[in-house]
Parts: C-alpha cells; sequence; structure tokens
C-alpha cells in the first residue's frame, strides 16, 4: 500500500508542480493519472521514487517513509519499484540483454556487475522477462534496432528484473502509435493482473486511461481535481480537468 | 517595447554607431596590413629566390645507385720483427706485398690476384690507434690483377707492440637503384614520429579518461564537493589548453635533453588538456536517459557510469583519441625542431646543412604520412559514430 500525504514540489524557480497532494493507492491497483501538460504528472511518479526531491509531504510505501530514506535505503527501496519512461530510457548501443540485466543492478554484487558478470539466475530471469514480453529472439540485437514498441517492452523487461512491488510508468506509450500503444498497455496489464504488480500510470489520452485504469487521478497545476473510477469522469469532469476548449479525442 | 524592433526606423545614433565602427575596422586593417609589411607583389618578383630550392625539394633524394664494397686486409709489421707477419694464400682472391714487413720510408709494391676484374681499389692503412690512413689507388684489369707502389711512411710504425694493417678495398657502383641514405633515416624517423606521437596519444587517453569524467558536470552534480572538483578540474583543463605544444616542447627539452623522450612528454600534456575537455564534453552531452533508469532501479552512481555512460562515451573517445593521434604526428614534425625528436629534428639537420634534396625528402613523408593518418583516421571514425 501506497500512501501520498500532503505531497508539495516547488521547483528551485518556484514553479509549484505539486500543491499538497494526499491520496492512496491500494496493492494491485492500476492507477492513471490524467492531467494537461504541465500539470504535474511526471513530477508526481519522480518524486515517489525520489528522482525528484519533494520539498514537504510524506511517500510511505508499506510502511517505510520513503521520503526519510538515507541514500543506502533509498538505493534498497528503488529496487521494489519499478519505472517504464515515455523515452524507454535504454542504452542505444548495448544490446538488449544488457539493458534487460541492467535492471538487476540494484540486487547483484556491485564490483562484479562493473565486470559485466551477472549471477546465473539474473540471466535466466533476463530470457523469462523478454519471454514475457515476446521480445526473446531480439535478446543480442542492439537496443536502437528495435522498433518504438518494442524498445518499450525492452524497458518493461528491464523494470521486472527488479521484480516490483509497484510500476511507475511515465507516459509509457505517448512515442508511440494507438496500435503499439494497446500492446505496451497490454504487457503492463498483464504484469498488473497476474503479477499483483500495483502500477501508477500517466496517460495523455482519458480513452486509453479508461480502458486500462481500475481508478484515475487527475491533476491540473499540481492540485488534485479528481480522484475515482474511469466511469466517473462525465463531460462536466472532463471540462474541469482539460479545460472549456478540450475536445475528446479517442484512441482505440 | 523593445520586442519588436524591425518595426521601428532605426534611430540616428544607430546609423552614427555603425559608421564609428566600420571606420574603427577600416583603420584597423590599415594598420595591421603596414606593421605586417606586406608587399604582395614580392610574392611574384622574389620568386626566383625560392626556385632552386623548390626544385630541389620537389626532386627529393629518394634512389641511389648502391655502393658496394669489398675489402681484404693484412697484416703488415712495420719494421720487420715488430709483429706477426701476414699468410698469404695460394689462390683465390687475395692481396701479396712484395715482402711480407720492411722498414720505413721504402717502397714495396702490393699486387691482387683473382679480384673483382676491372673494379676500382682503394689501399689503406689501419693504424694501431684505430685511425685510417689512405694510400694508393689502383684498379683491377680484366683478369682481376693489380700491381700498385706503396710508399711504407713513418706513421704506420708498430706502436707498443700493435701493428698496422693494410686493407685494399674494392668499390663499384651496384647495378639496380637502391634506396638512398636520405630515405633510410627518413623512413626510420617518420616510424619514429608516428610511435612518438602514439604513445603521447595513448598517454595522454589514459589521463584524460578519468579526468574527463571530473570534469563533466553531469557526472559531478550539484553537490558541494563535485561542484568544486568540477570547477578545479575545468580551470586546469583551461590553464593547459593555452599553452602551445611548441612552448611546452621547448620546456620538455630543457627538462630531459633533446630528443623523443621530451617530445613524447610535451605532446602527452597537450593532448591531456584537449582530450579531458573533449571527454567532459562528450560525457556532458550524452543521454541522461539510461542513467536515470539505472538510478531508478537501484543501482549506485559507478553502476550508472558503466552501464549507461560507457557506451555512450566510448566511440567518442575513440574518435577524439584516434584524432588527437593525427594531430599529434603533425605537431610532432614541427615540436622536432625545438628539439623534440622524431622526423622534425631530422628534417631541421638537414636544413642547416642547406641538404635541401634530403629535406624534401623528410618533407615529401611527412605529407604522405598525414595524408594516409589523416584517411585513416576519419574513415575509422565515420564507423564509429
Ligand atoms: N526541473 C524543473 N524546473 C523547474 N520547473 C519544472 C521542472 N520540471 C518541471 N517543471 C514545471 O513543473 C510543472 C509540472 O511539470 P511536469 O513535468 O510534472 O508536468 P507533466 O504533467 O508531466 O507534463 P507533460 O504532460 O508535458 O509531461 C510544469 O509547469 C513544468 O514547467
Ligand atoms: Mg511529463
Amino acid at each position: 500500500m501506497l500512501e501520498i500525504k500532503n505531497l508539495t514540489k516547488v521547483y528551485d524557480d518556484g514553479t509549484v508542480a505539486l500543491d499538497n497532494v494526499s491520496f492512496t493507492v491500494q496493492d494491485g491497483e492500476f492507477l492513471v493519472i490524467i492531467g494537461l501538460s504541465g500539470s504535474g504528472k511526471s513530477t508526481l511518479l519522480r518524486c515517489i521514487n525520489r528522482l525528484i526531491e519533494p520539498t514537504s509531504g510524506q511517500i510511505i510505501l508499506d510502511g517505510v517513509d520513503i521520503t526519510a530514506a538515507s541514500p543506502a535505503e533509498l538505493r534498497r527501496i528503488r529496487r521494489d519499484i519499478g519505472m517504464i519512461f515515455q523515452h524507454f530510457n535504454l542504452v542505444k548501443r548495448s544490446t538488449v540483454m544488457r539493458n534487460v540485466l541492467a535492471g538487476r543492478l540494484g540486487y547483484v554484487n556491485p564490483w562484479l556487475s562493473l565486470l559485466g558478470i551477472f549471477p546465473k539466475e539474473d540471466k535466466e530471469r533476463a530470457w523469462k522477462a523478454l519471454e514475457l514480453v515476446g521480445i526473446a529472439e531480439k535478446a543480442y540485437n542492439r537496443a536502437d534496432a528495435l522498433s518504438g514498441g518494442q524498445q518499450q517492452r525492452v524497458g518493461i523487461a528491464r523494470a521486472l528484473m527488479q521484480e516490483p512491488k509497484l510500476l511507475l510508468a511515465d507516459e509509457p506509450v505517448s512515442a508511440l502509435d494507438p496500435a503499439t500503444s494497446h500492446s505496451v498497455l497490454k504487457y503492463i496489464e498483464l504484469i498488473n493482473r497476474e503479477r499483483g504488480v500495483t502500477v501508477m500510470c500517466s496517460l495523455h489520452f482519458l480513452s486509453l486511461a479508461r480502458t486500462y485504469a481500475t481508478r484515475i487521478i487527475a491533476l491540473k497545476d499540481g492540485k488534485m481535481m479528481f480522484d475515482g473510477l474511469p466511469e466517473e469522469i462525465d463531460d462536466q469532469r472532463f471540462k474541469e480537468i482539460y479545460g472549456e476548449e478540450a475536445v475528446r479525442v479517442e484512441v482505440n | 517595447m523593445d520586442n519588436q524592433p524591425w518595426k521601428k526606423s532605426p534611430s540616428p545614433w544607430k546609423y552614427g554607431r555603425s559608421a564609428l565602427l566600420a571606420v574603427v575596422i577600416i583603420a584597423a586593417y590599415i594598420y595591421s596590413f603596414r606593421v605586417t609589411e606586406l608587399d604582395l607583389p614580392r610574392l611574384v618578383t622574389d620568386f626566383p629566390k625560392a626556385v632552386p630550392i623548390l626544385q630541389d625539394f620537389l626532386t627529393p633524394d629518394v634512389l641511389a645507385r648502391g655502393e658496394q664494397t669489398e675489402s681484404y686486409v693484412i697484416n703488415y709489421p712495420v719494421p720487420c720483427g715488430s709483429g706477426q707477419e701476414a699468410e698469404i694464400p695460394d689462390s683465390g682472391p687475395r692481396i701479396v706485398p712484395s715482402v711480407p714487413c720492411s722498414d720505413p720510408k721504402t717502397t714495396i709494391t702490393v699486387e691482387g690476384f683473382d679480384l673483382r676484374p676491372d673494379t676500382k681499389v682503394q689501399l689503406r692503412w689501419l693504424l694501431p690507434d684505430g685511425r685510417r690512413l689512405r694510400s694508393a689507388r689502383a684498379t683491377t684489369d680484366g683478369n682481376g690483377h693489380f700491381n700498385v707502389e706503396v710508399e711504407i711512411r713513418p706513421i704506420v710504425a708498430a706502436k707498443e707492440g700493435n701493428i698496422s694493417q693494410l686493407e685494399a678495398e674494392l668499390q663499384w657502383e651496384s647495378t639496380g637503384l637502391m634506396p638512398s641514405e636520405a630515405l633510410k633515416i627518413t623512413f626510420a624517423k617518420i616510424v619514429e614520429t608516428v610511435f612518438m606521437a602514439l604513445m603521447a596519444t595513448t598517454f595522454a587517453c589514459l589521463v584524460a579518461f578519468p579526468v574527463g569524467f571530473l570534469g563533466a558536470r553531469n557526472i559531478m552534480g550539484t553537490g558541494p564537493v563535485g561542484t568544486v572538483v568540477y570547477y578545479i578540474a575545468r580551470t586546469i583543463f583551461n590553464l593547459m589548453r593555452s599553452i602551445e605544444a611548441l612552448v611546452m616542447a621547448v620546456m620538455f627539452a630543457i627538462w630531459l635533453g633533446f630528443g623523443p623522450f621530451a617530445g613524447v612528454m610535451a605532446m602527452t600534456v597537450v593532448t591531456v588538456a584537449s582530450l579531458s575537455k573533449l571527454f567532459s564534453e562528450a560525457i556532458e552531452s550524452i543521454d541522461p536517459g539510461p542513467m536515470e533508469a539505472i538510478v531508478a532501479a537501484g543501482g549506485n552512481r559507478l553502476q550508472a557510469i558503466v552501464y549507461a555512460v560507457f557506451p555512450q562515451v566510448i566511440p567518442p573517445f575513440i574518435a577524439f583519441a584516434i584524432y588527437h593521434w593525427d594531430i599529434n604526428v603533425r605537431i610532432s614534425t614541427i615540436i622536432g625542431f625545438v628539439g623534440g625528436g622524431g622526423i622534425g629534428l631530422q628534417l631541421q639537420t638537414w636544413i642547416n646543412q642547406l641538404a635541401y634534396n634530403k629535406a624534401g625528402t623528410a618533407v615529401w613523408a611527412i605529407v604522405i604520412v598525414v595524408t594516409i593518418l589523416d584517411n585513416l583516421s576519419s574513415q575509422i571514425r565515420k564507423r564509429l559514430v
């Protein structure tokens, strides 16, 4: 269970990206965060694993206060939190396998890992992860030789290596076309359903959010605008979240 | 109010400023034209002076008819009894003195048998103290025989029990063309130069690789220690870069003496300065995403550097290193002039000796090697990026 309490982030330049945000995520939820560009979705997700330092507030994962963790504790906590990125964040020149194994770096012997030595179990785990996302045959290709959708699946496999409790996905499909978006989100959904991994995912399109979310949170200018079930977002709510001029764009 | 300046007509003040600027620039050019004593017509009128040297440069000393020699040495005690006399064989190529020994201030006859026919012969005394003294000349006949009178001068007398030897050296030009002495020296020196540049570049890489990370903002972070290290590293790069290779070479030549070692050290320092900065910039321009991903997965800083930064920076590093090797070959030709060893030193020696044909050989060798390396390095770099 993840508890966010009074989370506020003010950037050095004075931008208030998150303004006193509080909510709780139950285990096994597929929580989708929506909101306009600049509403604070990325800031929220990155505060959870402290890629961004929150200004104030608390983030508590299974009773452990992430915001109070020391650097060493933080590294241990981060192992339980997988992350998937909008631009995949793969090492383009490295092989798919090496990229996937990198997801295990928090667990392995740091010195051996610097020499590129991983335990056998981790290699087997990597093969399983690649099989799960359907790209095992690409294991020894360079990452940049893969299509965008395939690269994001490598990103998912890398996150799986951590055997995370929580998976953060910051606009995982906004660099992909609609059909590919669905295929990638389906893998995330699979991990959520079959492995019971809690997912927090920001998405641009409400239609995608509706399809996959068990619950939706909407942000506007760093404030929580909405917290509820997908079907509760009617035209009125939509206009509140996206502004009067917004038109619904459907992605099928 | 100033956000659309193009819509307003410029003020007279602006015109005035432009005009003033134009006057200043023109004045600066007129002045610089005079202080640099530019006299372009002389390029043409004085050209004849350059012609002989240019001709020498264009006809480098590359090939020579090889000179071959063959020599026969016998003991010859002066005066008699001062040492072992020569044992003369009965057949085969040999030289035979009319008497096996003699006293100073006499004259003997020396004959040669079964030698190379129609060949020049130079007789020489090899004195007890190692010096050589030229004596008579002769030419063999069609049967390989010569006969010549040799004066026994007092200087060839034995000293402290050591006697002189008599040498007959046959000299003839070989038929084929052979690489000239200058070409051989040039070859040896250009190889030395290429390897000097290689050593300097290698040492420089070993230093610049770690140092490059210290001068990269994204690696050093924003903490107090990181910031201080970063600024110290950057300051050192800039200070080092402001010293020219030539000056560095002079300093090292004073310190270590003339020669390749001084040259290598000078180039190493210059290359470290330049490569560190390039390495830092390459590190700073990486995609931060992969590093972020590793940190997010619980990896530490070193793991993030090895897994996310190395793969991104190794190819540009190699490209920079090869490029600097190429540059260093060029530089080493110059720093040779101030004592850095290699082809540059040789070139300077030949120029001082007014041996422009030989200098031409060196210049051509430099041109060829630099061109080859240039192509090679750009090929490799293309493949890397
Ligand atoms: N490093 C930063 N420094 C200063 N301001 C920042 C920084 N990062 C983000 N912001 C600001 O914080 C606000 C929230 O940004 P954030 O990236 O979280 O929005 P987002 O909802 O993820 O937007 P998008 O959909 O475009 O990704 C924006 O106003 C943004 O300009
Ligand atoms: Mg964002």
